[in-house]
């Protein structure tokens, strides 16, 4: 049986936004190399490693997509390729004239600034990334990949327009994916509180049936046009999307009711109540006697919509989703104001706390590698291409560094496929180990520096 | 743990107005190391008074974000502030396209009808980025069209949390996004070999890449945009502008000719293989359906009858699709 997830005593560091996840994150610590043998430290590296990149799965797949080769690029200059025609490398080598091959150009500092190593061992668990899951996750389109993998399994993923129900799915470079946007919404976003769920449930009580089915419609159908004009009329107006129909009666009863079921009432001021009230005595009367409706009850309702809409504008008011979005009220024109509340409505069918705002502890989990490109107005990415390591650099995201060339090690050792164990010279996998051993002695030697320095690194205590 | 939660860990509960907002942009009280080495007094200050506060976690008091945040302008990031987790120093989260670049992007291609090529080249994003970056734009521009809602909240609050590069406006020189020339490592170049060679010889990259493989091509010509370094060698050499440009447009004249006639050639070679046949009952014309008949070798099944090229059922090999153990993941869409 699996130890806790998310453990305090016995801390793993998972792909997850979870604020366990971030505590254990800030009191993580370098292993212990003086008093551990080299296969504890092996058998560590690999644990931990493991339990960050792709825990979901099952080792043996693992063991089926671990690749000894390691990816990577190295930024070429196009000025300097023009300059010289890579002669000058060998220039009097033995005669006085070579020179340090890591300080070609001095006059740009520090040589090994300038030339950092490529960190190879990061990319042990590269072939991970490669999963549909995984780039979910990475994509910033859920909160963890086991959410990601869950997204995947239920059908909200598709990938190249076609729905792909297989979380291992591995993904070509060139392809896309996209998860629905209402999913994405729902886990990043944050929960509901306790009083949105309450007034939530009370408006789904109260609300007359055939309300409730047009809003759970404009809720739910992905196809349902949102009316563009009815931008510049209100603010909060927009907050569920028309029904199909042409019928603009239907349009503004739907709006009306859109606005009122957003609100709560006992947090609005005299006046906003007053005109809310009456807001609320038209919608209805309209909605009774639709067909049979005095001609002036359209615009009765328009105007009552927009003065109320109007009251409830003021930057300072606490419904107001432009101060929730984390920018200065001061700033905020009216028609930012009423573009946001368009773009970031209230909406109490929705499962996420309205108006959306991304969920607490987000932040620094934040980021989305290179091998990506991710547009987020459509929740969609494309898988560029594999994930590659340059020099000072790696594109996996790793968060621990001297443990990978032990955990690299590790798997070499036993999960090369035999496949590969065959095609592959054993003289490159020589290579390889002694990459290891290299990246070893940098990393203590890096430690001792950063001791000796007093490296930000180090200051960071626990 | 709710100890830290409550004091350093406060930084971390909502994003960092303009900012990224890492575990190692915070010292272990968490306070902003930015803003700490922009005021150095208050710096020596702190540090003067936090060791006592620092051993006992109750007494920890409440991090300075709205301190922080009052101050009119925090100091950008630096290279230490934009690595996500403090014991990787190797990984560093990278800037993202921002909004008006990828607009721009869509721009020059689709509207002002650039190649991908050169559109990457200017604005220094890789190239399979660009067509990415086109690919995505045009889908969400359809959306507009459809009046489909569009995530704007949740993209305007990712894209504060992350790096972005910049859009810059035409008297600037854009800011560089990515390294447009990356060289992959072939496995060929992992070894290192002792070649002998004459001191007088000029031993350039074209050698060395023959010493390596005899098929491998030098860097100059592996890399993505080789057409740079010609423009650069000919500024080098002082022809004029004008004339580079031309010569340039002659080179991606002759290029695309060549591609073209490539897959002219391709479609010949798939033509010639080919045999359609057309429906008598029109008259050998106009209808809507043909046959298509492609030569197939029997020797494609190779020698054990299993070699992917193979086509059709073969006698005596059973399917496998529908065996317990075997991945039916499919491999590509």
């Amino acid at each position: 049986m699996r130890r806790k997830f998310h453990g305090l005593k016995r801390p793993k560091i998972r792909q997850s936004w979870n604020k366990y996840n971030l505590y254990n994150l800030s009191r993580l610590r370098r292993q212990d190399i003086k008093t551990r043998t080299f296969f504890q430290q092996k058998w560590t590296a690999k644990a931990s490693t493991r339990a960050y990149h792709g825990e979901q799965i099952r080792e043996k797949q693992w063991q089926h997509m671990f690749r000894p080769r390691l990816a990577s690029v190295v930024p070429m200059d196009h000025r300097y390729l023009a300059q010289f025609d890579g002669s000058e490398q060998a220039l009097g080598r033995g005669s006085g004239l070579d020179v340090d091959p890591s300080a070609n150009s001095q006059r740009e500092g520090n040589s090994a600034k300038k030339n950092p190593k490529i960190p190879y061992m990061n990319m042990v668990y590269a072939p991970m990334e490669r999963r549909l899951d995984t780039a979910v996750f990475r994509a910033l389109f859920a909160s963890s990949a086991r959410q990601a993998r869950q997204f995947v399994v239920h059908g909200f993923v598709r990938v190249n327009g076609k729905k792909m129900i297989y979380p291992g799915y591995m993904l070509n470079p060139g392809d896309m994916f996209q998860v629905e946007p209402e999913r994405v919404l729902f886990a990043t976003g944050a929960p509901k509180t306790k009083r949105q769920r309450r007034s939530g449930r009370r408006k789904a009580k109260e609300a007359p049936p055939s309300s409730e089915a047009a809003s759970n419609k404009g809720a739910t159908d992905e196809d349902v046009g949102l009316d563009l004009s009815t931008l510049s009329l209100t603010e909060s107006a927009a907050a569920a999307a028309p029904p199909p129909s042409d019928d603009p009666v239907a349009a503004l009863l739907t709006r009306a009711r859109a606005t009122i079921s957003g609100i709560d009432e006992s947090s609005l001021t005299a006046k906003q109540k007053q005109a809310f009230r009456s807001l609320k005595k038209s919608a209805k009367s309209l909605h009774s006697q639709r067909n049979s409706a005095p001609a002036f009850a359209v615009p009765t309702l328009e105007a009552e919509l927009s003065n109320f809409t109007f009251l409830l504008s003021p930057p300072n008011s606490p419904s107001n989703p432009a101060s929730a979005d984390g920018q200065s009220a001061k700033e905020a024109t009216p028609e930012k104001v009423m573009q946001q509340a368009y773009e970031n409505p209230i909406d109490s069918s929705k499962p996420y706390g309205t108006p959306w705002r991304p969920r607490d502890y987000m932040s620094p989990f934040a980021f989305i590698p290179r091998y990506l490109e991710v547009n987020q107005n459509i929740c969609a990415a494309v898988y560029l291409r594999h994930p590659v390591a340059r020099p000072g650099l790696s594109e996996v995201s790793i968060s621990l560094d001297t443990y990978t060339g032990d955990a690299y090690q590790w798997l070499l050792r036993r999960y090369l496929p035999h496949s590969i164990k065959n095609r592959i010279s054993w003289h490159s996998i020589g290579i390889f180990v002694a990459v290891v051993d290299k990246c070893k002695q940098i990393s203590c030697n890096n430690l001792k520096k950063k001791l000796v320095h007093g490296n930000r690194g180090i200051l960071y205590k626990y | 743990m709710f100890a830290w939660l409550k004091g350093p860990g406060e930084n971390f509960r909502r994003p960092l107005p303009d900012s990224t907002n890492y575990l190692s942009s915070y010292n272990s009280q968490g306070r902003l190391w930015r803003s700490l080495e922009s005021s150095p007094t208050l710096a020596l200050d702190e540090e003067a008074s936090d060791p006592p506060a620092e051993s006992n976690p109750e007494s920890k008091e409440n991090p300075l974000q709205s301190q922080v945040v009052s101050e009119d302008k925090l100091p950008p990031e630096d290279k230490q502030d934009l690595k996500p987790f403090p014991v990787n120093s190797d990984f560093t989260s990278q800037p993202v396209l921002s909004e008006e670049l990828r607009e721009e992007i869509y721009d020059r291609v689709v509207n002002n009808g650039k190649s991908v090529k050169i559109a990457s080249a200017e604005l220094s994003v890789d190239m399979s980025r660009v067509a990415a970056v086109v690919r995505l734009k045009t889908i969400e521009k359809d959306w507009v069209k459809k009046n489909k809602p569009l995530a704007k909240a949740y993209s305007k609050a990712i894209l504060e949390m992350l790096p972005t590069t910049p859009l810059t406006k035409f008297p600037m020189r854009p800011k560089m996004h990515e390294s447009i020339n990356d060289l992959p490592v072939h496995p060929a170049t992992t070894q290192q070999i002792f070649e002998p060679t004459s001191e007088s010889r000029s031993f350039t990259r074209i050698d060395a890449s023959k010493v390596f493989d005899p098929e491998l091509l030098p860097a100059d010509e592996r890399i993505s945009h080789p057409e740079l370094i010609e423009l650069e060698r000919e500024r080098r050499l002082g022809i004029s502008q004008e004339e580079r440009i031309m010569r340039q447009r002659e080179r991606a004249k002759k290029e695309l000719e060549r591609r073209e006639s490539k897959e002219r050639r391709r479609d010949e070679i798939e033509e010639a293989t080919l045999k359609r046949v057309l429906p008598a009952e029109r008259g050998g014309n106009g209808g809507r359906w043909e046959w298509r008949f492609r030569e197939i070798s029997v020797q494609d099944a190779g020698k054990d009858g299993r070699a992917p090229g193979g086509v059709g059922w073969r006698y005596g090999i059973p399917h496998e699709d529908r065996k317990k153990g075997h991945v039916k993941i499919p491999t590509r869409v």
